[in-house]
């Protein structure tokens, strides 16, 4: 491959040449002020912005459960080439999907609007990613990410504990010590009209060196003016279940699980079931015996069978701050 | 309770909604010491719609429209009932910063109004909780005022 040099502004030409991703391009890298169109921008290239010069050393990939992961052309990993310091970038990417629930539809969009604006407000706030927003040369709202060193928190704690009840004794509290953190974060972004937009237990990242807990990815926005920070609180429930689970449990998980079983399974009602999805089982006390009351109260606000519901994370907080206060 | 009865009736364009304004029509004919204001509310644009090139000015000419064809719909309603002009009056409000509950038991609280009226259109609990409930925030709300909740024929 042979890189005609004189293509590139003389202050990066020393550090580009020396760059770990020349080894293996296949083109000359581009340099790019405009990301309008950022499936053409990749591996090696050049994007510039906010006056640094940011190389492309790969991309994220799609974080779904299980399934094959698929890479994330709109959000590249990068090298500031001046610094060598590491960051995410994420690109405007204007996707809307629809989200049927019941005979209601919502329409869901991705808002790089929205994710600045909780940049900012979180720009001092432990318990999220931190990052700057600013506009490339066709005005696109461009997301430079600090990285999370960590992992996302499903993978962190199916590795605690041999087993559920030793993961009890040994790390529940902490886990649920560290989540509060993360709810008074969100409560924090409705007490300033914004929401997260897409709580899930891999949008909580826990940071390698202190062990906090921090959220990321706040660019999902929806409408629903009635009752704009539901879908938040219903994020939060499932986080809450899969904490106090350890996994999520399914009716056939259930069946297959040595400690349960059939005759656990044949326990299990439609009231036990998630509200939303009716999918996962909210009701645990049925396949962990020993859980507490009040934890598992909390949880069943989120079934099928509940009376009442939380109107805000306020009420979720204090419940769940009070339940995790009487643990031993 | 206030002397002179003032009914706060919520209307929009469904037919939830003018089912309960017939139901009103009906009981309220011959209550001629009773003053019935017709509320339209709407809220705060989809987030986008600004991106999309939208105005704040624009929506709100848009929703005042939608407003005015309800309002005279509702009012033919209640003319045939017997409900004489003098005793109504309307009041379109934009929700800002709030949702559509908050800004009605505002202007039921600003207005003093005794009796609040809104259709109910019968959601599972899986849409009550993501979605909301106008009539459900309304009944937990109305402590010192009257609610109706006014459930559709097919129940
Ligand atoms: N600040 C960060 N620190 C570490 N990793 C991050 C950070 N931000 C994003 N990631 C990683 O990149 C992936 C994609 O980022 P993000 O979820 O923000 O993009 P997205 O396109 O909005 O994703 P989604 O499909 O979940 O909506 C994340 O799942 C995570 O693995
Ligand atoms: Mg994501």
């Amino acid at each position: 491959m042979i890189i005609d040099w004189d293509l590139y502004p003389q202050e990066i030409v020393p550090n580009l040449k020396r760059h770990r991703v020349m080894k293996s391009i296949r083109h000359q890298p581009r340099i790019f002020t405009d990301t309008s169109d950022f499936t053409s921008i990749t591996y090696g290239d050049i994007i510039h912005i906010d006056g640094r010069y940011f190389i492309i050393v790969g991309h994220t990939r799609e974080g779904r459960f299980g399934i094959d992961s698929q890479i994330k052309p709109w959000v590249p990993r990068v090298n500031d080439l001046m610094s060598g310091e590491r960051f995410i970038i994420k690109l405007v990417f204007h996707e809307t999907y629809e989200l049927t629930i019941g005979q209601l539809k919502v329409t869901c969009f991705r808002s790089p609007e929205k994710e600045a604006r909780v940049l900012e407000l979180v720009n001092d706030n432990p318990y999220f990613m931190h990052g700057r927003s600013v506009l490339d040369a066709a005005d696109n709202l461009v997301r430079i990410l600090d990285i999370v060193d960590g992992r996302r928190l499903d993978t962190h704690i199916a590795k605690l504990g041999a087993s559920h009840e030793e993961y009890m004794t040994e790390h529940l509290k902490e886990m649920l010590v560290r989540f509060l953190t993360s709810v008074a974060g969100i409560r924090l972004l409705h007490d300033n009209g914004l929401k997260h937009g897409d709580i899930r237990r891999d949008h909580i990242f826990v940071n390698r060196e202190d062990t906090t807990f921090r959220w990321i990815d706040f660019d999902y926005d929806f409408y629903i003016p009635e009752r704009p920070y539901a879908m938040d609180l219903f994020g939060l429930g499932n986080v809450l279940l899969f904490i106090l689970g350890k996994q999520n449990f399914r009716v056939g998980d259930v069946v297959k699980h040595p400690d349960m079983g059939e005759k656990v399974m044949k326990t299990i009602t439609t009231n036990d079931l998630s509200l939303i999805s009716q999918d996962r089982i909210f009701n645990l006390k049925k396949l962990f015996p020993y859980i507490p009351d009040s934890l598992n109260n909390i949880l069943l606000h989120f079934s099928v069978g509940t009376q009442v519901f939380y109107n805000s994370v306020a009420e979720f907080q204090d419940e769940l701050q009070q339940a995790v206060d009487t643990l031993p | 309770m206030a002397v002179r009865e003032k009914l706060l009736i919520a209307v929009d364009e469904t037919e939830t909604s003018m089912h309960a304004l017939r139901y009103v029509a009906q009981v309220a004919s011959g209550m001629q010491e009773m003053s019935i204001c017709l509320l339209h509310i709407y809220p705060e644009p989809p987030p986008d719609y600004y991106l999309k090139g939208g105005t704040l000015s624009a929506y709100k000419e848009k929703q005042d429209a939608k407003a005015e064809r309800v309002f005279s719909q509702a009012m033919t309603i209640l003319a045939e009932a017997g409900v004489s002009k003098e005793r109504l009056s309307t009041d379109n409000r934009f929700a800002e910063g709030k949702t559509i509950s908050e800004e009605l038991l505002a202007v039921r609280s600003e207005g003093d109004f005794g009796t609040v009226v809104v259709g109910k259109r019968g959601v599972s609990r899986t849409e009550e909780f993501l979605f909301g409930s106008i009539s459900n925030a309304l009944a937990q709300h109305s402590v010192n005022f009257t609610t109706w909740i006014v459930g559709s024929d097919d129940y």
